[in-house]
């Protein structure tokens, strides 16, 4: 009962001082709605991406041209696909291009090999001259099925000082969705051959897709690379090892950012949390009079700031929700997704979980009893005399 | 009478060592008795409220021995002293120092918190104190909408609420008027009749009259003292 006593006097204490607990919660959203929504961010993109890597192929082969990555014979597939333990060997073409001036990732696949799991909202799988597009670049480009969309890739003549990009004209024959995802979501899928006709590449692909059966995985490659030692090999393995690196320097960068940024908050919180400790003071020295242990006057103010915590770190986790899915993460969105400002409009990945809550409650009541638990307890064993002066 | 506090040579300096060195009581020795009713009087600045913190255990002497019942406190740690003024000690301070914004029952019950005595118990305790006191209508009012003799009430409910054995009131006619002062000292009166000591800082002559022993306080030092015998150098 002692507790809870001295748990309903700390509410009662915020309650009597409104605009010291409106300040406190405010810097403390202020500081915490940018993390909470930065590490939902992160855990979506890393979500995705990691779905991304754990549904692609096996194997991605491309060819070592002056240590990048360079066009590999299609024909190679065919050789591929003999290897023991390959399933299947699928020649793509994957290229960044720019559509009206918007960027877009153009894949090619053989006919047969667009993924089943294609989801159109309009439409259905591209005939000849068609292509098959995501929502978002649809959405941007105001396109439909039956749309015609100029897509062209090389620079064809220089006319009075002009450069001309020589366009072919696609028919729009549907509209897949994958809003979801931020990789899907500005692609443009056409048949192989036709990509292979627009990239001016005869013969040849950007990489083979290689599907293998389980735990071959090893061998095939052992296989492969004794083909050819010009082979550039990417497994799944280390793709996966990529993404894991690449977000959790992402997320170490950010979270370096953010250690600076609250180590310069802590100033502002002290301030705010001393905010009226003259006042306090004084109370603290009449709970003494009145024969209140130095222990019992911490446990309330423990008791305050869990309070104060509590409501900043639910509030922060609200606001962050809103931020994120309602608005789509303005300003903290590019920061995990590159060029998130240029891509059409697709809806942020972000994962909310209740560590992120905690998270932020715990640093929140880090901050606030860094600002007051030392003060009150400075006054708390000073004569009580002397505190209500 | 037994006695319940003496002091053995009090010694208050404050900025000791120092160029602005304040000696606030010098070498100072009395005794009070059980249930009896005592005033430390003299001249504003001569120390009354220093002794009477003292002896109240809110502040500490710099030398000299305090004892309450027989046991020295002088060296008694916060906890000890906590406990000590939560038992048996209720002080009254001459501007009531009551808790802004709680209201008047919450200010009475605040010692009561960390007792772990329920609200519903708490509300009942302060209430009927208060309601003795004649402010049973002002319980749920704040310090801001009372009077200054309202307020005084309400810390001496605050004082009473642990039922304590010694009631120390500093200069408690200063800010009432002069029917609120009758009232006080009808109040101390009964406190008085229920047993307990009552000590008082005042130079209010309307309360010398009513007190067992008075003492005399200037420039830190005893002067004399009055009892019903008359009055000691």
């Amino acid at each position: 009962m002692r507790h809870f006593n001295l748990f309903y006097a700390a509410a009662r204490n915020i309650e009597r001082n409104k605009t010291r607990g409106l300040l406190v919660i405010s810097c403390l959203s202020a500081i915490l709605v940018p993390f909470i929504s930065a590490l939902a961010l992160l855990e979506g993109v890393r979500l995705q991406a990691g779905i991304s890597v754990e549904s692609g192929a096996d194997i991605y082969l491309t060819m070592d041209m002056y240590g990048r990555n360079g066009m590999v014979p299609a024909a190679l597939a065919g050789e591929i696909k003999k290897i023991d333990g390959v399933v299947k060997a699928v020649p793509r073409v994957a290229g960044r291009i720019y559509v009206e001036g918007m960027p877009a990732v153009l894949l090619g696949l053989p006919a047969g090999s667009f993924p089943p799991s294609l989801s159109f909202v309009k439409g259905g799988l591209p005939d000849e001259d068609g292509i098959v597009v995501g929502r978002g670049i649809a959405r941007k480009l105001g396109l439909d099925t039956g749309s015609r969309l100029s897509i062209g890739t090389r620079i064809q003549a220089i006319i009075d000082h002009i450069p001309y990009v020589q366009k072919k004209v696609y028919t729009v024959s549907g509209i897949f969705d994958a809003e979801s995802s931020i990789w899907t979501s500005n692609l443009i899928l056409m048949d192989v051959e036709e990509a292979v006709s627009l990239f001016e590449m005869e013969g040849f692909v950007t990489d083979i897709a290689v599907f293998v059966k389980e735990n071959e995985i090893g061998q095939v490659v052992e296989d492969i690379q004794r083909m050819n030692s010009y082979f550039r090999i990417q497994t799944k393995a280390i793709a996966r090892k990529a993404v894991v690196t690449g977000f959790n320097r992402k997320g170490g960068l950010f979270t370096a950012m953010y250690v600076v940024a609250f180590a310069t908050a802590i100033p502002l919180i002290l301030m705010i949390s001393g905010y009226g400790f003259s006042e306090r003071k004084k109370e603290i020295g009449i709970l003494k009079v009145t024969g209140w242990q130095t222990y019992e006057v911490l446990e309330m103010v423990f008791f305050e700031n869990m309070i104060l915590s509590l409501i900043a770190a639910s509030l922060s986790f609200i606001l962050s929700y809103v931020w994120v899915r309602f608005f789509n993460a303005p300003f903290i969105g590019g920061i995990f997704i590159a060029g998130a400002e240029q891509m059409p409009a697709f809806t942020v990945p972000a994962l909310f979980s209740w560590m992120q809550l905690f998270l932020s409650f715990f640093f929140s009541i880090v901050l606030t009893l860094s600002g007051s638990i030392y003060s009150s307890w400075k006054t708390a064993v000073i004569p009580p005399a002397e505190a209500v002066k | 009478m037994k006695e319940i506090v003496r002091c053995e040579g009090i010694w208050k300096i404050y900025n000791e060592g120092k160029p602005y060195e304040v000696r606030a009581l010098s070498d100072l020795c009395l005794t009070i008795s059980r249930g009896s009713f005592t005033i430390i009087g003299g001249p504003s600045g001569s120390g009354k409220t220093t002794l009477i913190s003292i002896m109240g255990t809110i502040e500490r002497p710099s030398r000299g021995g305090i004892s309450i019942d027989g046991k020295n406190i002088a060296g008694f740690s916060d906890v000890a002293l906590s406990s000590l003024r939560r038992k048996r000690i209720g002080f009254v301070f001459q501007d009531y120092n009551l808790i802004p914004g709680l209201c008047a029952w919450e200010n009475v019950s605040v010692p009561l918190v960390p007792e772990g005595i329920p609200i519903r118990e708490r509300k009942d305790r302060a209430t009927g104190l208060l309601e003795t006191l004649g402010l049973a209508e002002r319980a749920e009012h704040s310090p801001e909408e009372m009077s200054g003799g309202e307020r005084q009430r309400v810390a001496i409910a605050r004082a009473l609420v642990n039922n304590p054995d010694i009631v120390i009131l500093d200069e408690p006619t200063s800010s009432i008027d002069k029917e609120s002062v009758s009232g006080l000292l009808d109040i101390m009166k009964g406190l008085k009749a229920q047993g307990r000591t009552i000590i008082v800082s005042t130079h209010e002559e309307r309360l010398l009259g009513n007190a067992d022993i008075v003492y005399e306080l200037i420039k830190g030092r005893l002067t004399g003292h009055a009892d019903n015998n008359g009055m000691h150098q």
